[in-house]
């Protein structure tokens, strides 16, 4: 069977975010090195059709960090779900190459890691980190995502591939879905169809003892908000999902639901969600596995990005542009 | 200079009046009441649209604290607008589209010209391979991006213009160690378009007909403006690594008949420091009159015959998906956008377009201006 390759985040930065940074620099950390509370968000994987091929383009997976995430309780945006992190600013590029990056990332795992098995919440499932070095003078911001998600051994195979969720769930299912998240968008679900054919019951994952007490393996459905639109890869949250289910749930087989319908999908009709059979380790998940996750860079190496927002940000170069 | 400028045209915004009275179909503006009200229908039909509240600093007495202006994140841009640089030959390509269903109108006047049909982009096909260096590339820090927008060139007194970040200037901390080898479960953008399913990566750069294509987002944000008394549209970009992208660069995806003329970089008027591309809102009003008159001639006689039939009680099946545009406003356009119409036979129905039509109107207009930014998702409509 083949193994489920998942569509890893990839880290979308508004400008915004340095503008805020930029403040935060400024008139809160100055000098300060800690690790600051920071939040981004992610939505459905977006795809659009190229009217001159007619081909489906699959849209980034990406996570968003913007103005507000530096703010206490931030608010998602609309239609999206928040996911939490470590931010750490430096204050030289020395200091930036410098850091201890198997540290800080370990730090996180840990974290997240905590919060499967003791708290056995799944809020900290998305945590990321974030280290940058911003050169304030030049409007050149260094940066660098980690988006740690634990490595199963062996790896999570799928049994006879992805294939559309409106092959094995019905319209009113799918919609039911739909009505359900639009109100309150989850990251993370269960799905048990009700018995009287009224829509679909939905809840936290937490519940999964109670929640899927009555029903048969095989119509339990454990869904989450996926951000990939690749037609073969799952999101990179479901691999912390699939963790947090083998720590809790250890299980021959989980049926996983790629919850892909935004606002668009509807009213087109077809839906694009995904459903798959997944087979991993059946014992129960005692010790922490190895963890990945540092994002690569432009050339697709692992190393920091940069963001030159001085043609945006300085007032000479701007001057420049205007008419 | 351009400091100033913005100064006078802050003091001019503030000292001029706020529109109090509804005349979008007399001269194509509108009042703060009804932008909100446009909004709000735009908010409600299309789910990608939101309202913002903005830096509360800069907030504007005249719009509801929440609903300062509205935000699309993510707007796809396939292409640049510069590959579909217009000639003579490609007159042939015009086509006619029509948004109202033609055969309840019978009215030809509401189609509308769609210029570059079918065109493929003439600048990257796989028959013109000695054309491919036109994509930016990494090992090519000076602009060949530029090169490509022909005798347009950037008056850039600081040389050459920057759009790729010198790669000279990240810091070497490539860190092979980091990570224990490959991790199977990691999906890599395949280099081959072996997918068997239709959908393919956007991260990819060939495509099944070899256009090259470099998926560029776009934040769409449209504002409103009190001098002009119009919706005015803010683009931030990000090209396929998601790097913001410079002035220039957003220069390329509209049309070259208002890049450098009637889009320029400004202050984004809701937060304190954002800087992002505009058009600016000079001309919208002549423009959006043009397009309501025309629009608002043909409602009012889909009105009349559809009274008409309702009277002699046949009901037509294109009401159904028609009758949004026909509801009445009453007063501020504040009811609930879910609510039935009124019934059709009433006498005073006949109002022709709805002024929560007005944005939906005015994307199509933007859509001209920056034909490959998918800025209109309402071609449904």
């Amino acid at each position: 069977m083949p193994i489920v390759q998942f569509t890893p985040l990839s880290s979308l930065v508004q400008p915004a975010f340095w503008h805020a940074l930029t403040d935060l620099k400024i008139d809160v950390l100055r000098l300060s090195d800690d690790a600051v509370p920071v939040s981004g968000s992610y939505s459905i994987g977006r795809s659009v059709k190229d009217r001159e091929t007619g081909v489906e383009i699959a849209l980034g997976c990406n996570l968003v960090v913007g103005g507000e995430s530096f703010a206490q309780n931030a608010q998602s945006p609309a239609h999206a779900v928040p996911a939490t992190g470590v931010f750490k600013n430096y204050n030289t590029i020395e200091e930036f190459k410098a850091a201890d990056k198997t540290a800080l990332f370990n730090a996180v795992t840990d974290d997240i890691w905590r919060s499967i098995t003791v708290d056995r919440s799944t809020a900290q499932l998305t945590r990321f980190l974030l280290i940058t070095f911003a050169d304030l003078k030049k409007y050149k911001y260094y940066y660098w995502f980690a988006f740690p998600a634990f490595a199963a051994k062996p790896a999570w195979e799928i049994d006879g591939g992805w294939g559309p969720a409106s092959d094995v769930y019905g319209e009113s299912f799918l919609s039911g879905i739909h009505a359900a998240l639009s109100i309150a968008p989850r990251a993370f679900f269960l799905v048990k169809p009700s018995k009287n054919g009224s829509p679909p019951e939905i809840a936290p994952v937490e519940e999964y003892d109670t929640f899927f007490a009555d029903v048969p393996p095989e119509e339990r459905t454990v869904a989450f908000l996926d951000p990939s639109a690749a037609p073969t890869n799952p999101g990179w949250p479901l691999r912390n999902l699939l963790v947090y289910l083998a720590v809790h749930h250890p299980a021959s087989q989980h049926r996983i639901l790629c919850w892909r319908d935004s606002e668009g999908a509807v009213h087109g009709g077809a839906s694009r969600s995904l459903v798959g059979v997944l087979r991993g380790p059946s014992s129960k998940l005692e010790e922490k596995p190895a963890a990945v996750g540092w994002e690569k860079n432009v050339q697709g190496k692992l190393g920091p990005r940069v963001a030159d927002l001085a043609p945006m940000m300085d007032p000479t170069r701007l001057a420049d542009q205007a008419v | 200079m351009h400091a100033i400028q913005q100064q006078y045209w802050a003091v001019r915004d503030y000292l001029s009046p706020v529109l109090k009275e509804s005349k979008f179909k007399e001269h194509g503006r509108i009042t703060p009441e009804e932008f909100v009200a446009a909004g709000d229908f735009l908010a409600y039909k299309f789910g990608v649209w939101t309202w913002e509240k903005g830096d509360a600093s800069k907030a504007r007495d005249y719009l509801p604290a929440d609903k300062q202006y509205l935000l699309t994140r993510g707007v796809a841009c396939l292409r640049r607008a510069t590959s579909l640089a217009y000639t003579d030959a490609d007159e042939d390509a015009e086509r006619l589209l029509s948004f109202g269903d033609l055969s309840s109108t019978g009215n030809e006047a509401d189609e509308w010209v769609e210029t570059h049909a079918g065109r493929v982009a003439n600048h990257d096909s796989a028959a013109n391979p000695g054309e491919i260096d036109e994509i930016p590339d990494v090992d090519d820090p000076a602009g060949t991006v530029s090169g490509a927008m022909g005798n347009l060139s950037l008056s850039g007194a600081n040389g050459g213009i920057g759009e790729i970040p010198d790669m000279d200037d990240i810091p070497d901390m490539e860190e092979e160690g980091l990570e224990a080898g490959d991790d199977e479960a990691t999906a890599t953008a395949p280099k081959t378009t072996a997918s068997s399913s239709n959908v393919i990566d956007g991260s990819k750069v060939e495509v099944a007909k070899g256009n090259l294509l470099q998926v560029r987002t776009y934040d769409v944000m449209i504002t409103y403006d009190k001098y002009y008394q119009t919706p005015r549209i803010w683009l931030i970009g990000y090209d396929e690594n998601r790097t913001p992208l410079t002035p220039s660069q957003i220069f390329q995806d509209i049309s070259a008949d208002h890049a450098f003329k009637t889009v320029t970089i400004e202050a984004f008027p809701h937060s304190a420091s954002l800087q992002a591309a505009s058009v600016h809102p000079c001309k919208h009003a002549s423009v959006m009159k043009k397009v309501i008159e025309r629009m608002n001639a043909t409602v009012i006689e889909e009105q009349q015959a559809q009274r008409k039939a309702s009277a002699s009680g046949v009901a037509s099946p294109k009401e159904k998906q028609k009758k949004w545009l026909f509801r009445r406003t009453s007063g501020n356009g504040k009811e609930d956008k879910t609510q039935a119409p009124t019934s059709p036979g009433a006498e005073d129905d006949i109002e022709g377009m709805r002024v929560d039509f007005y944005l939906v109107v005015f994307l199509k207009f933007i859509a001209s201006i920056v034909p490959t930014i998918e800025v209109d998702s309402t071609t449904a409509f």
